[in-house]
């Protein structure tokens, strides 16, 4: 549903993806490994429209979003969980919450989503009233997702969702991106959490120096050469 | 007691012109709070608003209370015009190239409005009389001013929480990044919060006038570039309503450091005041660094 081609982008000067092609499919979870520095968040950024491609395709659906801005982005199905959260600290839960359905595609399915938001995670439900900034980092970061969710999307970018987070949280988060995945959500993670990241995901990209160097299945991926030097030094 | 009664009237007048002084800050710091740009030119569009005012009452017998809503029209138009000229190429660039551009449009504005309308100072008197508060002699005009700047920072309030834009506007000030993954089109929001935030300092150019002894002329907005700074300042920056009371508090310490300072023999009030406020400011940032009002500020 989601399809990348030969996309390349940058910052001033400095070019950060080299042609990158990806693929994602309906219902899956896919995730782009890659070390520091790879371009994985200058990918999901291009691709969300933040920062502007200087080449390449987006299609969504078939349809070709490449220069599509943000907004235009989040009312075509497709929005993002930033890394480091980027909520409203000084808004309450709520308000937070409202603002994720701003779009007129969100508004149209507000009650219902938001009562599936409060299913998926009730501490927010509890918290509704307290403001962003005084939620714990977990519950942070479960808000950022519930926000994302709120936009009515068919696919949620994720950017390091796990980051900064005690490990218990870490498997909480990893969980609930399952259960969206149950929820019929297509998503498209970025994480340094390796292992966690191959346990939930169905295919999985290697993002090296702004190109990919291996793309495939899960299992194709987890016997791959590259992987087992990479990441676990064999 | 000559001195309590002159030191009440003196802050009766202080609260007064502070409300204008709020009014005429809350354009700067939604600007600088949205976009984070520091507006340089602030000043030149309150003598925009000001001119606006003296035309409407010279050529047409409007009065400023009146001429308020087409300062404010006139001051939207203008800032959408700015805006697309100039400001949106600067949204991401260096402060110094925004700091430049809105020092630039500035000038421009009163050069612009020194060759239409000349140097020199004008005035006009609009008398509907007085109200005496037996401590002191207060024109209608002025309570009108402090009444038409409360409404206003009133309803700017409810609509920033009431209605979806205002909460848009708020998301982006918060996390223009947050915002954007909610769907919300930021460039508009940036749009349109500078275009309000000069449609307000337009408007409250209008009240300026009700409070300038000596007149207008196309230089008079750089005093209110000063204090328009320190009241933002004082008041957290990034916070219209914050400026909006800090403007209270300014006006209160300008004018209470009148009375007192001239108890002083050999002192001469006037010169001093303006040190007072600045000596204060000063004070202030040292003991909170965010401002009086401000909480955190990024």
């Amino acid at each position: 549903m989601l399809k990348v081609e030969s996309l390349e982008s940058g910052y001033g000067t400095m070019q950060v993806l080299w042609g990158t092609n990806l693929e994602v499919k309906r219902g899956t979870i896919t995730t782009v490994l890659g070390p520091n520095g790879a371009g994985k968040s200058t990918l999901l950024n291009t691709i969300f429209g933040l920062v502007k491609p200087w080449g390449g395709k987006i299609l969504l659906n078939g349809m070709d979003v490449t220069y599509y801005p943000p907004h235009k982005k989040v009312e075509s199905g497709l929005t993002i969980v930033l890394e480091g959260r980027h909520l409203f600290p000084s808004m309450s839960v709520t308000e937070n919450l409202i603002l994720g359905a701003y779009t007129d595609r969100a508004m149209e399915r507000l009650n219902e989503t938001l009562e599936l938001v409060y299913s998926l995670f009730p501490i927010l439900k509890e918290r509704s009233e307290q403001l962003a900034g005084t939620l714990s980092g977990g519950e942070q970061q479960m808000l950022a997702i519930a926000r994302s969710l709120m936009t009515n999307p068919e696919i949620v970018l994720m950017d390091e969702p796990s980051q900064g987070l005690a490990p218990k949280l870490v498997m909480e988060v990893f969980d609930t991106i399952s259960r969206l995945k149950d929820e019929g959500l297509t998503i498209l993670l970025v994480e340094q959490n390796v292992f966690a990241s191959l346990e939930i995901s169905d295919y999985a990209y290697v993002l090296n120096e702004g190109r990919m160097i291996l793309g495939g299945t899960i299992d194709e991926i987890k016997d791959s050469d590259e992987i087992k030097r990479v990441y676990l030094g064999i | 007691m000559p001195f309590f009664e002159q030191l009440a009237g003196n802050l009766v007048y202080g609260a007064i012109l502070g409300s204008v002084y709020g009014l005429s800050t809350m354009g700067l710091s939604l600007i600088f709070g949205v976009l984070r740009i520091v507006n340089v030119g602030h000043g030149p569009f309150i003598m925009l608003g000001a001119f606006t005012a003296f035309w409407m009452f010279t050529l047409f017998g409007i009065a400023p209370v009146i001429s308020i809503s087409v300062a404010l029209v006139l001051g939207l138009a203008l800032g959408f015009v700015v805006f697309f000229a100039v400001i949106k190429r600067l949204i991401n660039a260096p402060e110094l190239s925004t700091l430049l551009a809105t020092f630039a449009i500035g000038i421009f504005l009163e050069e612009v409005a020194k060759f239409i309308w000349g140097p020199d100072h004008r005035g006009y008197s609009w008398d509907i009389g007085s109200i005496d508060l037996s401590i002191t002699l207060i024109p209608y005009s002025k309570i009108l001013a402090f009444i038409s700047s409360i409404v206003i920072a009133y309803l700017l309030y409810m609509w920033f929480q009431k209605t979806k834009l205002g909460a848009a506007v708020r998301a982006v000030v918060e996390d223009s990044e947050g915002a954007a993954a909610c769907g919300i089109n930021v460039g508009r929001i940036y749009a349109l919060s500078f275009a309000i935030g000069i449609g307000l300092t337009v408007a409250s150019g209008v009240l300026v006038t009700l409070f300038v002894p000596v007149g207008i002329n196309p230089y008079m907005g750089h005093e209110y570039t000063l204090k328009a700074f320190v009241i933002a300042v004082l008041g957290g920056l990034a916070s219209p309503w914050g400026a909006f009371y800090a403007g209270f508090i300014f006006g209160l310490i300008e004018n209470g450091s009148y009375t007192l300072l001239g108890t002083i023999p050999g002192v001469e009030p006037f010169s001093l005041t303006r040190f007072v406020a600045f000596s204060l400011l000063l004070v202030i940032l040292l003991i909170k660094p965010t401002g009086l009002l401000g909480g955190e500020s990024k």
